[in-house]
């Protein structure tokens, strides 16, 4: 056990800062119930792709870009031309790039080469023993760290009160698993270590004697090689931050997986000690970019000015026309992806309908009380805290509410009887041959999808009369709509209406938390139909019409149905203008179903959406925000009348009207919007590029773990991401992995001003995590953002994406 | 005689989508999924006429497809029609899904072959006449189910489950033909029937004995009992119908088995005595495990031991009318359980919803275990107590044990009057609908299924282990908040997840864990 090593090589404090490190370096993994997109590369946008995927390749043995022939049979077929290879290469920052084109496809036809990750300490001893450590760390792992953060699966619930640390050293103590399967004395070991995971953490690295810098680069690679865990343990640590406290899981489970390396390293020392000092050695120097992940960048860069070359020809062909006068309707969307297609066959139904597109949470943070429920859901985007508490339901519903919550109580503790040690088989007995009804009535389909309908949600505690005001004025003005209104508003959010999947909730608002979206859309329409809310804001030079109604929706994306809440207001004068709005709706509803039955599979026109909606076996219902590629802030007639594919977030946005307000919704926009937009489009990119590390596997492996997670089979790793089905047809993929081009019709010394304002959100475009494009006045692509503030001019002859830079 | 060949077109027809799949190319294919559920939906219709003829002619052995007594021969019963409508039905729910599921997949084709071939291979068991067609049926769903369980061949998890549930298939069908050799000596004939009306007329040749000793094993090994279950919480790693059709048509076979062979069974009363102590163990520790799993598919997978290991024991009681009802009322909860398994994020959602769970006292516990006592007495009366055997009445309490769980959640203190009602209507009518059930399945099968013997001194004794062990894991159960959390109870909680480390133990001796380097 004992070895001559440097004591004490490195302080306190500096394990403390690589372990905070190590934990800022992971993206956070929300839970099931409320999932949203999350950019895997979270912690490493201060770098470029390039140098992220040196540093992923060193510790995982990971590629952050497509296969080599991926980008070859683009070029092939003419999709990426030599424009955008010349361009693509002369803006990449690194210095070993290739000199010319020519060495660029010379360098690009050959194989990418063969790299591994450097060992754990688990991969060596896996290397002597023939045991297969990794797998057994990371299936013990997984079935204590499942039972600790269980919310409900298990009617044993695993200890939770202590933090990670000791509840992970008490389970390893009783655990006889590592013992049997060859780990010598582990539950002893663990039993005999520090009591603070800081002394457990020092002693391990002196004892691997680990130096200051071998140890960012390990303790980074521990937490990662831990997956979903660790990302589930950074969410935690995100939540508490957001709440202004800290949480010490993450670093916890550090200390864990230094602890398994720790008692590897004693039992195997005299075989791995020489191969760990290489490891050791190789930790420590700084991460090198290899020409390959150089060329592989710029490869995906040629991809990503392909398609914007497409998108500048899309924005350059404003067709004629466009309506003048009072529209017959305005309807708000989210400015989710899949808003575009409904939004233009909306307006296609009728040329005198106008549609915005809005963050689909209409700027209520709400925390909210569904309905008969106790607990507390955070409707709003994940970036921000609640600033208002709501519930569904009030005094006339009171009886109502009670009387659902004693039959939620019967049914769970039904459902409690039915998981029983002993009842468990006297409910099989008894009710066992149900199932058959019920296995007839799921394999049919018979079984109708609710559309969610609590009674109208309200504010709890009701917000005072001048933050009402002060509420919708902020709203409007964000919205762009401050005159003009129509007879009626619909203020549409978004839902999915899946059945059987676990990942619904990654189909429904992920600005609204990953919840659907109409809680905060009912809420923001009975703000904005308050009588003396609509008072207040004359004064502040905002006239709604009194004839002018808003109503909350809800925009079902599966099936394309839209329902409107207009029992929630006294509708009575518009009963004609609602019907109108209903068959409207329901028109474009259809046109929609028939665009998007095109791309889904098994689906041979429109009609066939709705039935693969309730399909229990289906796996995917709709392909949610997979495509997406662009986001546009811009009034809507600067993409009206074309199409663009349900691949663009469209946010309504007049910066003539936000210049006197000195930019402020300019600047949430491109900090929030824009940076969900972000997640969105990088989880999609890395869930594409990187599926085994960054996608959740194979949705028919999926095993629900705890009610937050899931498995891909057994156990072992908890996955993020998404799953493989969501962005392959099984034939191809359906998702192009493009890093986002955000395009915003606003004045560049607004959009640098701002920039100069927020490191992170600067970071994210000078490190090309996203593409920044300023438009025009005529709402063209007019200048493109190269880095450190500074544009270029996009050449209008978009056939050859010839540039030329700008002072 | 001709008419009980109808079975036989049951496999028939999977078989043929079988072999059709061979040669599907990979990819899309809008045929296959077609002719896989027609073929599926023809074996359940198939299934439904059987019993229309058990009904129109009574049961029947059909001629032998074969040579010397040796071959292939559908038989229709009670207890074959059953199997074959519900191992139809199910599998005709699975194919269906599989369709949609596996939409996309590259190797769809050849999933839904082995998938039919799985189907027909049982079916086939589930019918069988003769002993020979037994065992055939039984290693042929061995075989094609260890090609479902690869079907991601390259997954080394997959690998190492298929590898020991084939060591354990292995044994299983050794054991099963033995059993049959040693029933061919002793009875001198394949056929079944005559096998089993001459047991019952007591004719016990010396190789009797060692038959069902045999047969035991074979159950045990096949049904996943303690302490061959490590497998089945294991095989995750292939697409969610192979669970369904696994928990739901597969595993039952070692059941069946038992149930099949009863009147050979009853002629050795030790072994039987066996299986209730090995099936009544496996059933508390899978009980009891399953509560400690935190994910789904393992919990159900734990689950399935358990009520396997309860249905081994009512075989062990003599009570096999009552372990075909369960083998039924299991299969169909289990295969929709599977199925549905992707709801559990929102099931776990909103068992928070409502506020916070009402925890009974002890005292309230008793008065549940009373109340369900009455409620137990009562039901009993109205269907007859008399009429029933020892083992019945006390295979009856255990349940009612498991029901008092039900009425203790009503009376906890925090419970509001509702829910008290509620749960109280709740349990009578899970009672009232279990003994309805167990009268109707004594009934169907009263002809063939031989009848419960009276208790020995031997029976008499593990009548009452049962009662004394499930009644106290009931208690254990019903007062559960009040002592899981205690610190004293971490340790057992830990053991007891990882299942008592049997099958860490057989990891260790199989070298589940060795890591197999490409050569």
């Amino acid at each position: 056990m004992t070895t001559a090593k440097p004591k004490k090589t490195v302080s306190a404090a500096a394990i403390e800062r690589a372990m905070d490190a190590a934990a800022r370096q992971i993206p956070p993994l929300w839970p099931l119930a409320s999932y949203v997109a999350v950019n895997p590369f979270l912690g490493q946008t201060e770098d470029t792709l390039a140098e992220t995927g040196a540093r992923l390749n060193r510790i995982a043995g990971l590629p952050v870009t497509m296969p080599r022939d991926w980008y070859q049979a683009r070029i092939a077929s003419g999709e990426i031309i030599e424009g955008d290879l010349a361009a693509a290469l002369s803006a990449s920052p690194h210095s070993g790039k290739p000199e010319d084109i020519g060495a660029l496809k010379a360098a690009m036809h050959s194989p990418r080469p063969e790299t591994k990750a450097l060992p754990t300490i688990a991969d060596l001893a896996a290397e002597v023993s023939g045991t297969d450590w990794p797998g057994l760390i990371a299936e013990r792992f997984g079935a204590w760290a499942s039972g600790y953060f269980d919310r409900g699966q298990a009617l044993w619930a695993a200890p939770r009160s202590k933090r990670a640390w000791t509840a992970f050293c008490a389970h390893a103590t009783h655990d006889l698993t590592p013992e049997i399967m060859g780990l010598r004395g582990f539950a002893a070991f663990v039993a005999d270590r520090p009591d603070n995971p800081m002394d457990s953490v020092a002693r391990s690295i002196d004892r691997l004697g680990l130096s200051k810098a071998a140890l960012d680069s390990y303790a980074h690679q521990l937490l990662f090689l831990l997956g979903g865990w660790a990302q589930f343990a950074r969410y935690e640590l995100w939540r508490a931050e957001l709440a202004r406290e800290t949480d010490t899981t993450i670093t916890d489970f550090l200390a864990i997986r230094l602890l398994w390396e720790e008692a590897l390293f004693v039992q195997y020392e005299t075989d791995v000690a020489d191969r760990w000092n290489e490891v050791r050695t190789a930790h420590q120097k700084p991460v090198d970019l290899t020409d390959a992940q150089i060329i592989e960048v710029i490869l995906q860069e040629a991809a990503e000015r392909s398609a914007q070359r497409n998108l500048v020809d899309t924005l350059a062909h404003s067709p004629e026309g466009g309506h003048s006068g009072r529209p017959v309707l305005q309807a708000a969307f989210c400015i989710d992806v899949r808003s575009e297609i409904f939004r233009r066959a909306l307006e296609a139904v009728d040329p005198s309908i106008q549609t915005l597109g809005f963050a689909g949470f209409f700027g209520v943070f709400a925390k909210h009380k569904r309905f008969a429920s106790d607990v507390e859901e955070l409707r709003l985007p994940v970036l921000l805290n609640p600033t208002v508490t709501s519930c569904s339901g009030g005094k006339q519903t009171e009886a109502d509410d009670l009387a659902a919550r004693y039959s939620a109580r019967a049914k769970r503790a039904w459902g409690r009887f039915k998981l029983a040690a002993v009842s468990s088989f006297a409910f099989v007995e008894a009710m066992g041959p149900v199932y058959a009804a019920k296995l007839v009535r799921d394999a049919l389909g018979l079984n109708p999808t609710p559309v969610p309908n609590d009674p109208a949600p309200r504010f709890d505690p009701e917000l005072d009369l001048d933050t009402r005001i002060s509420a919708a004025e902020t709203v409007l003005r964000a919205m762009s709509l401050t005159d003009g209104f129509a007879r009626v508003v619909v203020l549409a959010g978004h839902g999915a209406n899946v059945v059987n999947n676990p990942h619904a909730s990654g189909l429904h608002c992920g600005a609204c938390g990953g919840y659907s979206g109409e809680v905060n859309a009912r809420l923001l329409a009975r703000l904005l139909n308050d009588k003396q809310v609509r008072t207040g804001l004359v004064e502040r030079g905002i006239t709604v019409p009194e004839d002018t109604l808003f109503v909350g929706a809800l925009h079902d994306t599966t099936t394309d149905a839209v329902t409107l809440y207009d029992a929630d207001v006294s509708a009575q004068d518009h009963s004609t203008d609602l019907k109108k709005v209903r068959d409207w709706l329901a028109a474009a509803g259809k046109v929609t179903r028939g665009e998007r039955a095109l791309r889904l599979p098994r689906a041979a026109n429109e009609s066939d959406i709705a039935s693969r909606a309730r399909d229990w076996a289906e796996i995917r219902p709709e392909w949610a925000l997979a495509g997406c590629k662009a986001f546009i802030a811009a009034p809507r007639s600067r993409t009206a009348g074309r199409s663009l594919e349900g691949r663009a977030f469209l946010h309504d946005y007049d910066w003539t009207q936000d210049s006197q307000n000195g930019f402020g919704v300019l600047e949430l926009i491109m900090t929030a919007p824009v940076v969900v937009a972000s997640w969105i489009s990088l989880q999609y990119y890395g869930s594409t590029v990187a599926p085994g590390v960054f996608g959740s596997g194979n949705k028919l492996l999926h095993n629900v773990v705890g009610g937050f997670g899931v498995f891909e089979g057994n156990g072992g790793l908890l996955r993020a991401g998404l799953p493989w089905q969501s962005v392959h047809d099984g034939e191809d993929y359906v998702h192009e992995p493009l890093r986002l081009s955000v395009c915003i019709e606003a004045p560049r010394e607004a959009m640098n001003d701002i920039l100069g304002r927020h490191d992170e959100v600067r970071a994210l475009f000078d490190n090309r995590w996203l593409h920044l494009f300023a438009m025009d006045n005529n709402g063209q692509l007019a200048y493109r953002y190269t880095g450190n503030l500074n544009w270029e001019a996009v050449d209008a002859d978009t056939d050859g994406s010839k540039l030329k830079a700008v002072a | 005689m001709f008419l009980y060949l109808a079975p036989f077109f049951a496999p028939l027809a999977l078989l043929a989508v079988a072999v059709y799949a061979r040669q599907a190319p990979l990819g899309r294919s809008q045929r296959l999924p077609m002719l896989a559920e027609a073929a599926a939906l023809a074996a359940l219709v198939i299934a439904i006429l059987s019993a229309v003829i058990l009904l129109a002619q009574g049961a029947g052995t059909g001629p032998l497809i074969g040579l010397f007594g040796v071959g292939l021969a559908p038989r229709i019963d009670a207890v074959s029609v059953i199997m074959l409508i519900l191992v139809a039905f199910v599998g005709w729910i699975v194919v269906r899904y599989s369709c949609s599921y596996l939409d996309g997949e590259a190797r769809q084709g050849a999933f839904l072959g082995w998938m039919a071939a799985t189907l027909a291979a049982v079916l086939l068991l589930v019918q069988a006449g003769n002993l020979v067609h037994f065992v055939f049926a039984w290693i042929a769903t061995g075989f094609a189910l260890h090609r479902l369980l690869l079907f991601y061949r390259d997954r080394v998890e997959a690998q190492r489950a298929a590898r020991k549930k084939r060591v354990t298939t292995m044994l299983g069908d050794v054991a099963l033909t033995c059993a049959a050799i040693l029933l061919v000596v002793g009875y001198g004939t394949f056929d079944i029937a005559d096998i089993l009306a001459a047991s019952r007329e007591g004719n016990a040749p010396f190789a009797v004995i060692g038959a069902a000793a045999l047969l035991a094993v074979a159950a045990i090994l096949k049904s996943a009992q303690f302490p061959t279950h490590g497998w089945l919480t294991e095989v995750m790693e292939t697409p969610t119908p192979v669970s369904a059709l696994l928990h739901a048509g597969v595993i039952n076979a070692g059941g069946f088995l038992l149930i099949r062979f009863a009147d050979v069974m009853l002629l050795a009363p030790g072994v039987l005595a066996v299986l209730v102590m090995i099936g009544g163990f496996t059933a508390l520790f899978g009980g009891l495990a399953m509560l400690a799993q935190s994910s789904v598919k393992t919990s159900l997978a734990w689950s399935t031991i358990a009520q396997m290991g309860f249905m081994i024991m009512q075989c062990g009681l003599a009570l096999f009318p009552l372990a075909l009802l369960h083998i039924v009322a299991h299969s169909l909860y289990k295969a929709h359980a599977f199925l549905a398994s992707g709801t559990a994020v929102d099931l776990v959602a909103a068992i928070r919803r409502p506020g916070p769970i009402a925890i009974p006292s002890g005292w309230a516990v008793i008065r549940a275990f009373a109340l369900a006592l009455v409620i137990y007495a009562l039901i009993g009366f109205a269907f007859g107590f008399d009429a029933k055997s020892p083992q019945a009445i006390v295979l009856g309490a255990i349940l009612i044990f498991g029901v008092a769980y039900l009425i203790a959640q009503g009376l906890a203190d925090a419970a509001p009057r509702v829910l008290t009602r509620r749960t109280a209507l709740y349990s009578v009518a899970a009672s009232i609908s279990y003994f309805a059930l167990q009268t109707g399945a004594e009934w169907i099968t009263d002809d063939t299924l031989p009848a419960t013997p009276p208790p020995g001194p031997l029976e008499w004794a593990l009548l009452a282990l049962a009662v004394f062990s499930f009644g106290l894991v009931a208690i254990a159960q019903a007062m559960f908040p009040l002592w899981a959390y205690h610190p004293a109870a971490a340790g057992l909680r830990v053991h007891l997840s990882n299942g008592l480390y049997a099958n860490a133990v057989l990891d260790r001796v199989l070298g589940s864990w060795i890591v197999r380097r490409p050569s």
